[in-house]
């Protein structure tokens, strides 16, 4: 007789793996004005980046690498603990580059901020939950930036978006700044792939997990030894 | 009994952790590639996204009613019609052979006793290099048109090539006398 199997094999099995491949997908679909697709693949500086954010999370306990790749889980659960690492730093490095803008004077601007202020996250060492809303604030408000405000400001047309815009930065002007604003549609995925970001990163085995991950393990070795027994 | 017994034995596997997590692993790598793809093809909508899947599995095919249609218009001189014939039967850009007749309509409407129009062959050129891009062997031979005095493209990206160089044998006044390609 054989028991069902435990949630969190099917979660580390599909859901993560995918969840971050689609954030990698996604960060770096660029839709212009006439609907043509794009893809950019992460800029160098997006992967460093990414490695910081990365580290933020394992110090954060926001992933922890027992509960995904260790000595006593069977080879296909370390080889999917590798697989959600390996997404996880791809999609890691796809979301950082989609808020950030591409090329220009603004992108130095962003990078910069984004390593202070992960550098700052990792000093602060917060723990897993506070970590997560801290991301939601830095994401949410480096997306509302480059698709909202700058869209706004370098759209081609006098929209009402730029009017209130301007109005709010009372007539400020960027000179020649140069950038180029990425269609509507692109801040539509964009938005798509940090939410899902934000919640396959919740979503990762949390550090109360790891003291569970040896049970879990030990439950996939009583199913095979159950199946074998029933035989 | 035995029946029983190999049944019971295919239904614990098919409950076993390991099971998922191959399958999970198979679905991931199977989606992994697939983004890798994606950043390595840039499809430029839904529609180059699904025939370049299509081709990379040997499944994608293209409209053979509106390619005959394009090879109509072609042999008819109706350069710009033959083009959205052909487009439409090759609406991925996947095929080597619809691309590379694309490219042949630019030649030979931009070709001209006195002269030849430069943004049309060099369409014709970006037209060619994705049919050279979704041919296999880098090569692309077209031997069942007796119509073509071109049969490759390697001799299309030649005449191209021809007819953007500027040198003084643009001013050979037996240039006339050349023979539509």
């Amino acid at each position: 007789m054989s028991a069902a199997i435990p949630r969190t094999v099917w979660h580390e099995a599909f859901t993560l793996p995918i969840a971050f491949l689609s954030v990698a997908l996604l960060g770096g679909l660029r839709i212009d004005t006439a609907g043509r697709f794009g893809f950019a693949p992460p800029p160098l500086m997006a992967l460093v980046l990414a490695v910081v954010l990365v580290a933020v999370l394992f110090r954060a306990g926001a992933i922890v690498p027992a509960a995904l790749v260790h000595p006593a889980r069977p080879g296909l659960a370390n080889a999917s603990g590798l697989a959600i690492v390996l997404a996880l730093g791809a999609a890691t490095a796809q979301v950082i580059a989609t808020l950030t803008p591409d090329g220009g004077l603004l992108t130095l601007v962003f990078d910069v901020a984004w390593l202070v202020l992960f550098g700052n996250t990792l000093a602060a060492r917060p723990d897993r939950r506070r970590l997560l809303a801290s991301l939601l604030v830095i994401f949410g408000a480096a997306f509302v930036v480059k698709y909202v405000i700058l869209s706004a400001l370098y759209a081609p047309d006098s929209s009402l978006m730029k009017r209130a815009v301007m109005a709010l930065l009372e007539g400020v002007s960027l000179g020649g700044l140069a950038y180029q604003p990425p269609g509507p549609a692109t801040g539509y995925v964009a938005f798509a792939a940090v939410l899902l970001y934000v919640g396959a990163v919740a979503a990762l085995p949390q550090a109360a997990a790891s003291a569970g991950a040896t049970a879990i393990v030990r439950r996939e070795a009583t199913i095979v030894d159950s199946d074998r027994l029933a035989d | 009994m035995a029946t029983t017994s190999a049944s019971s034995r295919a239904a614990a596997a098919l409950r076993s952790p390991a099971l998922v997590r191959a399958v999970g692993l198979a679905t991931t790598a199977l989606y992994a590639a697939f983004v890798v793809w994606v950043y390595t093809a840039q499809p430029r909508s839904l529609v180059e996204m699904r025939g370049g899947v299509a081709a990379s599995i040997g499944v994608y095919a293209v409209d053979a009613v509106a390619f005959d249609e394009g090879v109509r218009y072609f042999r008819a001189d109706k350069f710009a019609e033959a083009r959205r014939a052909f487009g439409r039967a090759d609406a991925a850009e996947r095929d080597p052979k619809t691309q590379f007749y694309i490219a042949y309509t630019f030649l030979r409407q931009g070709w001209g006793r006195f002269y030849e129009d430069d943004a049309l062959y060099a369409q014709g050129q970006a037209a060619l290099q994705r049919a050279l891009a979704a041919s296999s062997g880098g090569v692309i031979r077209v031997d069942d048109d007796p119509n073509l005095t071109i049969k490759s493209s390697d001799e299309l990206a030649e005449a191209f090539a021809r007819g953007l160089k500027r040198d003084v044998s643009d001013l050979n006044p037996l240039g006339v006398l050349e023979k539509r390609p």
